[in-house]
């Protein structure tokens, strides 16, 4: 007979690492059960070639919440966020457009494009920070529901209303339509200028099944533009020795709050008896009693594989499996053997220590789009580049490079079928690796190593169902007291003593860590 | 004064603005630019002895309640005696005859698929459930954004509550499925897919989305919970007995005047100006035309309030539909269905293929293979072409105002061969069958019809341009800043459409 846990965190990635670390700061005795020998999820980072360090899958953060890191003494615990300062949008027949640190450079940039857009671009990033404001207090908020009438649902009801009854009507013009409109539409109301509706617009598709020209895809912009770190509202930053270290500080915070961690332990099953839970069954037959049993896994995973079925009711069942994951994006990872220039604007400096966006028009993105629409991968596809060597030298050896490809749009659901990604997998290296040269023209030939992630691969490896990196699209109909279905959007299940934690819940993905704190708010207040 | 109300443009909107308010003792006036009234609404002679219903042929969502305050059966209008059923031909394949009732739709289904049969009476009786409710939102003035006073205030929470009392399940379905796109929402009801082409097509009429696009639900289930009968003689047998029931009420009828500008005086509307020069009095002047020309055009910049003029520079009007009439000498044959004829027919196989479509106006193309929405009013109405000869109207979708390569007699030349070629695959007589025929494209739209952006509902169907945002925050209740100026047009909520709810519900503002 093993130790009884009051609670088990199934899977150890961000979100159920941040769950764990405030369930056991609050005495909690809390285990960490992961399938994978390295923790992190998909914020992980690996050495797949000697003394290249790739941060797998996750690259960047930005959206990881400061009461967190505040909480949990994140950086005690070996978490350093350098800064991103620059986005470069590189052109084959232009010069290119940079947002530099500086806002006047920046503006000296985008007039080379068109003066008014130059003018309006400041007060552009005011009125989104001011969005942002808004939206923020909803991030760390329970989604309530509104169908109940229970006087704390009605509460809760009444302080959204207050919420939204100070903002000014414009205010609330601005937020409908950030919720409502495509990230085109929304920026074509602000710009004239098609290369820095591209570059901007591309924030509205990131890890979506959407195009830039999709309703709803506003949103999404908005989400990429709340993050903060320290305090600094669309300030994105790379994680000091690659995004695994993040994981590994809240690791490390969790463990010093007397959390248990165990690697290369795979839960097969929930285990329920007498209509609630009493803990989880491993691959080998283990048995593990908790009362609570906390999934960090996305819903798909949570409820058609963790659990029984017969232990959920049939109606149920069928809202997870209408909740739509469609993976997206892939991944390619490329060990370079020298710094790969860009024609339009060579040298390794500050232009290139940000991230990198092929994104050269509107239309090129939507083209993007409509390929997978249909079933493909685009053969010219948005791609976000990152070197995250020029900033933190220590994921490469001296002089080397790594470079982090996030490649949109990789479709899970190909038209022959997602099994066959593996047949596919070098091809769509391979244009991923083309359309970039075109760009870099001396990259293929620096490259030492290359590692390719398909959807498929990112749920095989990674166990994200479909490959899609939120663990759910952002959609409109899959947000807030809808996520990850309306009845159960609030961490808990319909299954007493088991819970989400994981971004498959309000408010989502990204590295923000909001689920996983939001959860364990709850499961504190429950008992 | 000489007029209590003048209302520009004489479309289905303006006149039943103007029967309506006329019935209260107000002394009207309509100022149609055309030679003829009607705006979308009007039917013509296109070719030598054959007329059309209408640019748009569709009046299944005609609101009952205009019907009967205006008394418009005694002056001639008929409801269709039967519910129309929507032919969706295949070109391998039996086709499906679509009725809205699901025990004579059931044969037609179950000859595609068992279990769509069965989803189709839960897919209606959901639809039954839910319709009240959204014909209820839609045949009301919309929300204010920001409620004042307590009336304002238990009006929406009624709202709020009129949801809830639908049952928490139904509450939440409503949430979900309204933001999807209509694609997602029909894939989790049924499989066949010329079925899901049919129920989609409706919903993305004049819109700049396609089955793929967030929001198309919502204008799908708008659309579905608002059809009913149909009227004889279409859209142009409304006009007639709307235009009758303002003559009975002793409204004027002007035709060949167009307005050129809203005259102001210290912020409040006094009246109109004529193309010819000459002014007209009027205590209130409710605008049918499009948001962008009542306040872009008619209205000086600087009688503007607010930022107004901004907000409506933004307003989304890019039309994607094209018209194309054709004169046959017999009605169409479908090689799947020989020898039947039907009246209301969406050629369509699937929705990838409409999407294929609509992808294309985002590149400022034609389609390679339109999505055709064909009406043979001929065939209720044999009147309207020569014995045994029959009119085919069709709206093709998705056709954009601003082809890149403008629009030329190639382009227009090109724009009918598509057509023709996507239904002789269906219909491979078609060809032969052809004595004449009118291509009008959306430039065409703008130019005739004053449509901006050639747009057939004064403004996009997205779901930013909806409810107590249509055309902006601030006159979505059909008032508006400019005192003495109302809204009365499809760009006014619920929006396009031949439904007469922009116009009943702008008269019902006036006191």
């Amino acid at each position: 007979m093993t130790k009884r846990y009051d609670s088990i965190v199934v899977g150890g990635g961000h979100n159920g690492l941040v769950c764990a670390a405030y369930l056991a700061r609050a005495g909690r005795s809390v285990l960490v059960l992961e399938r994978r020998h390295v923790l992190g999820g998909a914020a992980v980072t690996e050495e797949l070639h000697p003394g290249f360090k790739y941060s797998v899958c996750s690259y960047v953060v930005s959206l990881l919440r400061p009461e967190i890191i505040r909480d949990l003494q994140l950086p005690r615990f070996g978490l350093e966020i350098l800064p991103l300062e620059c986005s470069f949008t590189p052109q084959l027949d232009g010069p290119g457009l940079v947002r530099w640190p500086d806002g006047d450079k920046t503006r000296r940039e985008i007039a080379q494009f068109s003066q008014r857009d130059a003018e309006i671009y400041p007060e552009f990033g005011r009125e989104m920070m001011k969005v942002g404001r808004m939206v923020k207090p909803i991030l760390e908020m329970t989604p309530p529901d509104p169908s109940s009438l229970r006087p704390g649902n009605l509460l809760d009801m009444l302080k959204l209303g207050r919420m939204f009854g100070q903002l000014t009507e414009s205010e609330r013009i601005l937020q409908a339509k950030m919720f409502t409109m495509s990230a085109i539409d929304f920026l074509d109301e602000w710009f004239e200028g098609d290369l820095l509706k591209a570059t901007l617009g591309v924030s509205g598709i990131i890890g979506t099944f959407q195009g830039v020209r999709s309703p709803g895809t506003a949103y999404v912009l908005l989400h990429h533009y709340m993050g903060e770190i320290d305090g600094a509202f669309r300030a994105w930053g790379l994680s000091k020795g690659g995004t695994g270290q993040i994981s590994n500080a809240i690791a490390d915070a969790a463990r010093h709050f007397g959390a248990e961690i165990r690697t290369e332990a795979s839960v097969d099953e929930v285990m329920v008896r007498g209509g609630r839970v009493r803990g989880v069954v491993l691959e080998d037959g283990t048995e593990i009693q908790a009362d609570t049993v906390v999934s960090g896994l996305d819903p798909h995973r949570t409820f058609l594989k963790l659990c029984n079925s017969s232990d959920l009711d049939a109606e149920f069942l069928g809202s997870i499996k209408r909740f739509k994951m469609r993976g997206s994006s892939g991944k390619v990872n490329l060990a370079l053997d020298r710094f790969p220039e860009f024609t339009c604007r060579p040298g390794d400096g500050l232009h290139v220590r940000g991230d990198v966006a092929i994104a050269p028009s509107v239309d090129y993105l939507e083209r993007a789009f409509d390929e997978a629409k249909y079933g493909d991968f685009s053969q010219r596809p948005f791609m976000n580049v990152v070197i995250p060597s020029l900033v933190d030298p220590s994921v490469a050896p001296p002089g080397k490079h790594v470079m982090s490809i996030f490649v949109q749009y990789a479709p899970y659901a190909l038209k022959e079928g997602p099994e066959n990604w593996p047949q596919k997998r070098q091809a769509f290296g391979d244009a991923v690796i083309d359309t970039l040269a075109e760009y870099c023209p001396t990259l293929k030939e620096s490259i030492l190593h290359r590692q390719v992630l398909t959807p498929w691969d990112l749920e095989q490896k990674i166990g994200l169902t479909e490959g899609n990196i939120f663990h759910g699209e952002l959609s409109l109909e899959q947000l807030f007291f809808l996520r990850p279905t309306p009845l159960w959007s609030r961490y808990k299940t319909p299954i007493p003593g088991l819970w989400m934690c994981a971004s498959g819940t309000h408010p989502g993905g990204g590295i923000m860590g909001a689920p996983g704190a939001n959860a364990a708010r709850r499961i504190l207040k429950t008992r | 004064m000489q007029y209590d109300l003048i209302i520009i443009g004489g479309g289905h909107n303006g006149l039943t603005c103007a029967a309506l308010q006329a019935s209260r003792g107000r002394k009207v006036l309509v100022l149609e630019r055309r030679g003829i009234l009607g705006g979308l609404a009007a039917g013509e002679e296109f070719h030598p002895g054959y007329r059309t219903v209408g640019v748009l042929h569709d009046t299944s969502s005609v609101r009952s309640s205009v019907i009967d305050k205006l008394g418009l059966e005694s002056h001639g209008l008929k409801r269709r005696s039967d519910e129309a059923a929507v032919f969706a031909p295949q070109k391998d394949g039996p086709g499906l005859l679509l009725f809205d009732d699901p025990v004579r739709a059931c044969d037609e289904l179950a000859a595609h698929s068992a279990s769509d049969a069965d989803r189709y009476v839960e897919f209606r009786a959901f639809l039954a459930r839910i319709g009240s409710y959204l014909r209820g939102i839609l045949g009301e003035i919309p929300p204010p954004i920001s409620p004042r006073g307590a009336g304002q205030f238990l009006a929406l929470l009624r709202k709020g509550w009129a949801l809830r009392s639908l049952g928490r399940e139904t509450m939440y379905e409503c949430l979900r499925i309204g933001p999807t796109c209509v694609q997602d929402w029909l894939d989790e009801w049924f499989e066949t897919d010329v079925l899901k082409a049919a129920l989609a097509s409706p919903a993305l009429l004049g819109t700049w989305s396609g089955p793929g696009s967030a929001g198309t639900t919502a204008l799908a289930l708008m659309q579905i919970c608002t059809a009913g009968r149909g009227i004889v003689g279409g859209p142009a047998a409304l006009v007639d007995a709307l235009v009758l029931a303002c003559e009975s009420r002793g409204v004027e009828l002007r035709t060949n005047a167009g307005v050129v500008r809203i005259l102001t005086d210290a912020g409040r509307v006094q009246g109109v100006e004529l193309a010819d020069g000459s002014g007209v009095e009027g205590g209130l002047v409710a605008s049918s035309v499009d948001p962008r020309q009542t306040f872009l055009d008619l209205i000086r910049p600087l009688d503007l309030p607010g930022d107004l003029g901004s907000g409506i520079e933004n307003w989304r009007c890019r039309g994607t539909t094209a018209k194309v009439n054709l004169a046959l000498d017999g009605p169409l044959e479908f090689s799947c269905r020989p020898g039947a004829v039907f009246d209301t027919i969406r050629v369509g196989e699937n929705l990838e293929e409409i999407e294929r479509a609509f992808d294309s106006v985002k590149y400022r193309r034609l389609p390679v293979s339109p999505h055709i929405d064909i009406h043979m009013p001929t065939v209720l109405d044999p009147g309207l072409a020569p014995a045994g000869h029959h009119v085919a109207s069709m709206l093709v979708h998705f056709v954009p105002h601003d082809l890149e390569a403008g629009w030329g007699d190639t382009q227009r030349a090109d724009l009918l061969e598509v057509c023709l070629n996507r239904l002789a695959e269906v219909a491979p007589e078609c060809r032969d069958r052809i004595v004449g025929y009118q291509v009008v494209t959306p430039a065409d739209l703008e130019r005739e019809l004053s449509l901006t952006g050639g747009h057939i509902h004064h403004g996009e169907h997205g779901l930013d341009q909806l409810l107590s945002f249509r055309p902006q925050a601030t006159c979505a209740r059909y008032a508006t800043p400019l005192e003495g100026l109302v809204l009365c047009g499809s760009g006014s909520h619920p929006g396009g459409g031949i439904t007469c709810a922009p116009g009943e519900l702008a008269a019902s503002t006036m006191s």
